[in-house]
């Protein structure tokens, strides 16, 4: 189950907070084979500086984890402007409203950036393609849509953890 | 502590909310946002003999509420029963003595049942349900597991000694709703008023009780009545009805 030409060294992986608790504490087995997921294709996963907010206390240790070890960094991701980048966000914050069912001033603007980040990425930076990671169904489909919508589906690919590391099965969890 | 009124005023502002059948309630239901009907109790319900028979229930919930290493062997024996004192020291990795001393505990309750008549013996317990829906409080074997992996998972153990069980629920409910792709990480952080990565770190720590409970929680859906059969779990393998733990990275 080679799941390696997901992720391609020529690739800028943008990564969504979630993902970090996701794998779980180092502990996990979880974490261990998504962190060797990232080195083995010799990406560095991108944490926006704005989605992941403020670290700190025990919460954030284990993003911290994986500052220290280098294989993510926090950027400084410019805010969409462009036309597209703008417009994709607003794409997002539609679809994430039409499924969790809540107004679209309710849906959190957080979620609903990453898909104009992403775009604004592409269009202020050379590069070969541009990955988005996140585990939060909702706001996964908010930036597919929104990506399929904008016409940037060959330069930017939506995975969740389990199109990188397989799917998660109940035999790694402790149950009780 | 938070004055009566402090909680009344944050209540207020989240009436206009309240219709909302997702809606969590920020607190995990412990403040009365208005004094339920009086019409709700009966004569009948108010029977000193009545009273008398459901008092001991009561006590024995708020023991299991208190003690989360006492949950935990209750929700196994619940879950998993009939399982003998000594599967229960594997599993839960307790000692002898300790195991003894719960299961003690909780058949004086009346929570397990003990047969005696096989060595070793057999313990089973009844799955308990508390729903009090003008408060609201909603107590099932999930509940008491999510509120039990505190003495497991160092993640629970953090949010429950900031913020307490009644979040704790509320968070719960969130982490459902959340795997059955009713609401995102972020909207759970708001609607129960924690930080983004505490909300994500919760749901995640949670995702045990919810695919427990999914299968083995017969009052799953009172928790869950929208989303119970929707959620995006992992499946259990479970040869011999025995919990499945992880033995891959030992």
């Amino acid at each position: 189950m080679s799941r390696d030409n997901l992720l391609s060294s020529e690739q800028d992986v943008l990564v969504d907070a979630n993902v970090f608790f996701a794998i779980g504490h180092p502990s996990n087995p979880k974490h261990a084979q998504f962190r060797s997921a990232i080195r083995n294709a010799g990406v560095v996963c991108k944490l926006p500086q704005r989605v992941i907010g403020e670290l700190g206390g025990p919460k954030t240790d284990r993003v911290q984890a994986a500052l220290d070890e280098g294989w993510a960094e926090i950027i400084d991701a410019p805010s969409p402007t462009d036309g597209d980048a703008v417009a994709a966000s607003d794409i997002a914050t539609r679809t994430i409203a039409n499924e969790t069912g809540k107004p679209e001033h309710e849906v959190e603007k957080t979620d609903a950036i990453l898909a104009g980040l992403a775009i604004q990425y592409v269009k202020d930076r050379s590069t070969a393609g541009v990955v988005v990671l996140t585990d939060d169904k909702p706001a996964r489909k908010g930036i597919e849509n929104a990506v399929t919508a904008q016409g940037y589906t060959d330069v930017i690919s939506v995975y969740g953890l389990a199109d990188v590391i397989g799917d998660n099965s109940g035999d790694s969890m402790r149950l009780i | 502590m938070r004055r009566v009124g402090d909680s009344l005023k944050y209540m207020d502002s989240e009436q206009a909310g309240m219709n909302d059948t997702n809606r969590i309630h920020p607190d995990g239901g412990i403040d009365v946002l208005d004094p339920p009907p009086t019409d709700i109790m009966d004569e009948e319900t108010l029977e000193p003999a009545r009273l008398a028979q459901n008092a001991p229930r009561l006590e024995t919930v708020v023991q299991l509420l208190n003690q989360p290493a006492l949950a935990r062997v209750y929700v196994y024996v619940c879950y998993w029963g009939p399982v003998s004192p000594p599967e229960i020291m594997d599993d839960l990795e307790l000692s002898k003595s300790t195991t003894y001393e719960y299961v003690d505990q909780l058949v004086d309750f009346g929570l397990v049942d003990r047969d005696d008549s096989t060595r070793p013996q057999q313990l089973t317990a009844d799955p308990i349900i508390i729903v009090e829906q003008y408060i609201p409080i909603v107590i099932t074997p999930t509940v008491l597991h999510a509120l039990a992996l505190q003495e497991v998972d160092e993640d629970v153990e953090y949010f429950m000694d900031r913020y307490g069980a009644g979040k704790l629920i509320a968070a719960l409910r969130g982490a459902g709703l959340h795997f059955a792709g009713k609401t995102t990480q972020r909207m759970v952080a708001t609607d129960i008023d924690v930080r983004e990565t505490e909300a994500m770190m919760i749901i995640y720590a949670l995702e045990p009780a919810l695919t427990v409970g999914r299968t083995h929680d017969p009052f799953f859906e009172h928790l869950f009545p929208d989303v119970h059969d929707q959620m995006d779990l992992p499946s259990l393998d479970e040869g011999d009805g025995a919990p499945a733990e992880s033995d891959s990275h030992e």
